[in-house]
């Protein structure tokens, strides 16, 4: 017998090498999915509003039973317009907080009197259901003061959010908890 | 005697435990791109038609600026286009040909031109001047409070500029010292103030030595004295036609040599004639002409800017597209 040869491997040696394998393979699956379930730990969902369309996915295909997208206002590049167009509709009968001048469809933006000719607007978070009408109409005409992001204490944070596979304009991304929300800039 | 692990099976466990580990981290973290790209009507669609009875004008040619970032457009005397693009003021000849560029110390935000050739740039929070060799002569100071100069109007003897910051235009000699303040809410003079939601905010001289302001914020376009007396003032907040849309327009306004008035609308944009007393005359160009600002994610950069040459032809700014339409009267024959 030539000694270069491995030794045949008997049917007792071949079993428990596989299930050493075996053992080895299920404790490497643990560790991914550990590892991984971790880094989703680390980071969470969130919309850029440089990318949204406005496509109205958000209030629609959300697993919760009202969205965790809400519409946020950022105070610090809104105009305060007496016309604000993602409060009013196209052509407002008159400019009060009269229902039918309303673009949102379940009143969740209260308009404030500042001075003349000034507004404040703030979003009722519990009424709003992520649609996108109001940033849609305040991006087209104003500073885009008005941008959807997703709220953490609603959102589940699923592997595969339903809303961004979704997404029409991809912009959906997964953000570091550490910085959770991003912001609105303006382009002046 | 405890049996060792040779070492070819001790490498293909930990080679198949990799694999799978990494198997394992793709499969869970992997997301599959969206498939599908859908828009939700736009309510605005109807706005966006314009009774092709109202359109008096022609296009007539178009060309595309060299950069995307064209914010204001002007012509001076000698029928050349000044286009204030971030740094620079790019020059081109009336068929888009370039002729030159002028470089500022910051972001242009308008450009005015003498009846001398003297250019004037407003930069971000002040005001720069440039000979007919485009060489810098001077850099004014910039006005107190926030400043940020969107508009200038030269007169001969005055300059006028337009500060969205203030919200007030500003009437200075030709050396750059400030005069009166024009435009700032004024109850007994019955001035109600500018309002300037965004930074548009425009100013013009007319022919019949009074200014023009735009008040974008009351959707107006205001008549001063040089001293900042209101004269009057015209438009009405609205989609329709002959109104000015959205929460902040007209964002800028050219003047014709018999005192009309030439609007340029952001959001719908569109640009539209006005009477010198302020009724809607026709309309240069409608909605379909430009890009929609829907389809432009950073839509704070948008809107139209214009100027009007000696033969009283429209060259027309897209600030989203990044070119210039040219349109023209229709002729009696031709309507």
């Amino acid at each position: 017998m030539n000694e270069s040869q491995p030794s045949p491997v008997s049917r007792r040696e071949f079993v428990r090498g596989g299930l050493r394998v075996g053992a080895v393979a299920a404790l490497g699956g643990l560790g991914g999915v550990m590892a991984t379930r971790s880094s989703a730990d680390d980071f969470l969902w969130q919309i850029d509003p440089q990318k949204c369309s406005q496509c109205g996915h958000c209030a629609t295909d959300c697993v919760l039973e009202t969205s965790a997208v809400k519409c946020v206002q950022n105070f610090s590049i809104c105009g305060y317009c007496d016309l604000c167009t993602g409060y009013f509709e196209a052509e407002p009968i008159a400019l009060n907080t009269g229902a039918e001048n309303q673009l949102c469809p379940t009143g969740a933006i209260i308009r404030k009197f500042v001075e003349d000719p000034y507004f404040e607007y703030t979003i009722a978070e519990d009424l709003c259901i992520g649609c996108a009408k109001c940033v849609k109409g305040c991006a087209l005409f104003g500073n885009g003061s008005f941008h959807l992001q997703i709220r953490h204490d609603r959102c589940v944070n699923c592997n595969e959010c339903a809303i961004s596979r979704a997404c029409p304009s991809d912009a959906f991304r997964r953000v570091p908890r550490s910085k959770p929300n991003i912001e609105r800039v303006i382009a002046h | 005697m405890k049996k060792q692990i040779p070492r070819r099976q001790f490498f293909l466990d930990t080679v198949l435990a990799t694999g799978l580990l990494g198997l394992g981290a793709k499969a869970s973290a992997a997301t599959p791109a969206p498939s599908h790209v859908e828009h939700l009507d736009n309510d605005l669609e109807r706005y966006r038609k314009v009774d092709p009875a109202l359109i008096r004008y022609v296009r007539m040619s178009h060309f595309t600026l060299p950069r995307p970032d064209a914010r204001r457009l002007t012509i001076g005397k000698d029928e050349r286009l000044y286009v204030a693009a971030v740094n620079s003021i790019l020059i081109f000849d009336t068929r888009g040909n370039s002729l030159g560029e002028i470089t500022t110390t910051g972001q242009v935000r308008c450009v005015a031109i003498a009846a001398d050739g003297t250019v004037f740039a407003g930069v971000k929070d002040h005001v720069e001047v440039f000979d007919t060799k485009l060489k810098r002569v001077a850099t004014w100071d910039a006005p107190p409070g926030k400043p940020l100069v969107t508009g200038i109007a030269v007169a001969e003897s005055d300059v006028f500029v337009a500060d969205a910051g203030n919200r007030i235009v500003w009437r200075c000699d030709r050396s750059g010292k400030l005069g009166r303040r024009i435009g700032e809410k004024d109850t007994a003079r019955n001035i109600p103030g500018f309002v300037v939601p965004s930074p548009y905010f425009d100013v013009e001289i007319g022919a019949d030595g009074l200014l023009r302001v735009t008040n974008p914020g009351r959707h107006r376009v205001e008549t001063y004295t040089f001293d900042g007396d209101l004269e009057f003032s015209f438009g009405k907040p609205g989609a329709g036609i002959a109104s000015f849309c959205g929460c902040c327009n007209p964002c800028n306004i050219e003047l014709l040599p018999d005192g009309r008035v030439v609007t340029f609308e952001k959001g719908l944009p569109r640009v539209k004639v006005y009477s010198a007393k302020g009724e809607l005359e026709c309309v240069v160009a409608a909605p379909a002409w430009f890009a929609d600002p829907a389809r432009n994610p950073d839509n704070n950069i948008g809107g139209l800017d214009g100027a009007i040459d000696a033969s009283g032809r429209i060259y027309v700014l897209d600030m989203i597209e990044g070119d210039v339409q040219v349109f023209a009267p229709r002729k009696a024959s031709a309507s």
